[in-house]
């Protein structure tokens, strides 16, 4: 019955919402490595592939995830946990290194599987933290919303990932909105929850607003430096044609 | 010898945009040096990403889909027998196609006014529009 309540407010369905995108947002990394570790794979392996790497990811994740958010209800841990969703949210905005390595790379079904599950176990455990911060204590919001982005994630991998290359800027706006969940992460600490509520209650959106403006701020200018300091001019392609009849 | 850069992204404006090179510059055979440009965009979440897939895959897959994008052009250049170099950037279009200008010593650009991106209610798009402002060169649109 209360779980029928829940659905009936605004809060609950804005707080779906939010945990669908951030879900996404934070899954988008994994959707690129699926997209990329299954392509050089004939069409039935790759759904093999996907199946396997991206199931087991799934099951761990949920697993982490429940677990999250009942160490989130601790105190101090939701300050730290502010902190860590900031720096993972700047990271996002960072393009790639120039020296990675990346794990042994071969086309087979097996290597492709192993990829996809290496780079959930490394990718996700900051994940988790920002799924658990979004679900705000609702066990209901938390499985709904996996239920609902992980498949989405899983089986959109490729769309998704032509998505987010074709327009960049949904990546700012998913790590704005890390930003968003981190700043209200930190208000709410059961160590500041009772002095903010009582004197400060303004932090309410502030805090979060802050979030939003310091991690595209941050991530922005880092991004663009990088960028800047990228001096050699870089050619995937380069070749002629004489133009003679072939 | 005239320098031209020929960003192209394999939509239909960029296509005309080479008719229209074969056309009118066609004629000068051996006068004209054609640099055939495009850019792809960087791979999302690219500093996570490469620590587990690696560089090589990433830039393989760039490299895909950028020769898959010249192709039309490439195509359209060899039937009318012009010579021409090419090569795949990545990063943000305008930035990267000024550089190459830059960088081969180009003494024009030539391109489509709209691309892939580009909404049909706007008479030019946005790289275009970009391209104008950071170009080192005189920069030719065609519609």
């Amino acid at each position: 019955m209360e779980f029928l309540n829940e659905l009936q407010t605004a809060v609950f369905w804005i707080g779906l919402w939010q945990i669908i995108l951030v879900n996404i947002v934070l899954s988008g990394d994994n959707a690129v490595v699926i997209a990329l570790a299954a392509r050089s794979l004939p069409p039935r392996q790759q759904k093999q592939a996907i199946f396997w790497g991206a199931g087991a990811a799934v099951v761990m994740r949920i697993i982490l995830t429940i677990v999250a958010v009942e160490l989130l209800k601790w105190p101090w841990l939701k300050l730290v946990g502010a902190a860590l969703l900031l720096w993972i949210a700047v990271k996002l905005l960072l393009p790639e290194h120039d020296d990675g390595e990346g794990v042994e790379s071969s086309d087979n079904l097996w290597a492709a599987i192993k990829t996809i599950l290496i780079a959930d176990l490394v990718m996700s455990l900051d994940n988790v933290i920002g799924v658990a911060a979004a679900a705000k204590g609702s066990l209901t919001l938390l499985i709904l919303g996996l239920l609902i982005s992980i498949p989405l994630v899983i089986f959109g991998a490729t769309m998704l990932m032509k998505l987010m290359t074709r327009w960049p800027v949904i990546i700012t706006i998913g790590a704005g909105l890390l930003g968003w969940v981190a700043g209200d992460m930190a208000a709410t600490d059961p160590v500041v929850k009772g002095w903010v509520d009582a004197n400060a209650a303004w932090l309410h959106w502030v805090a979060p607003a802050a979030g939003v403006a310091f991690v595209v701020a941050l991530g922005k200018w880092l991004a663009a430096r990088a960028e800047a300091e990228q001096q050699k001019v870089v050619d995937l392609g380069e070749g002629s044609k004489t133009g003679a009849l072939h | 010898m005239l320098n031209l850069l020929v960003p192209v992204d394999g939509s239909g404006p960029s296509g005309r945009a080479i008719d229209h090179l074969i056309k009118n510059f066609g004629r000068f055979k051996d006068g004209v040096e054609i640099h055939l440009l495009n850019v792809q965009h960087h791979i999302p979440y690219g500093g996570r990403v490469s620590s587990v897939i690696g560089h090589d895959k990433m830039a393989q897959y760039q490299q895909e889909e950028g020769m898959a994008a010249l192709k039309t052009a490439m195509q359209k250049l060899d039937a009318a027998e012009l010579k021409y170099h090419y090569h795949i950037g990545v990063g943000e279009e305008a930035g990267i196609i000024s550089k190459y200008a830059k960088e081969k010593g180009c003494d024009q650009i030539f391109m489509g006014t709209r691309g892939l991106g580009s909404v049909s209610n706007l008479v030019l798009g946005s790289v275009a529009t970009k391209v104008i402002h950071l170009s080192p060169v005189p920069v030719l649109l065609v519609k």
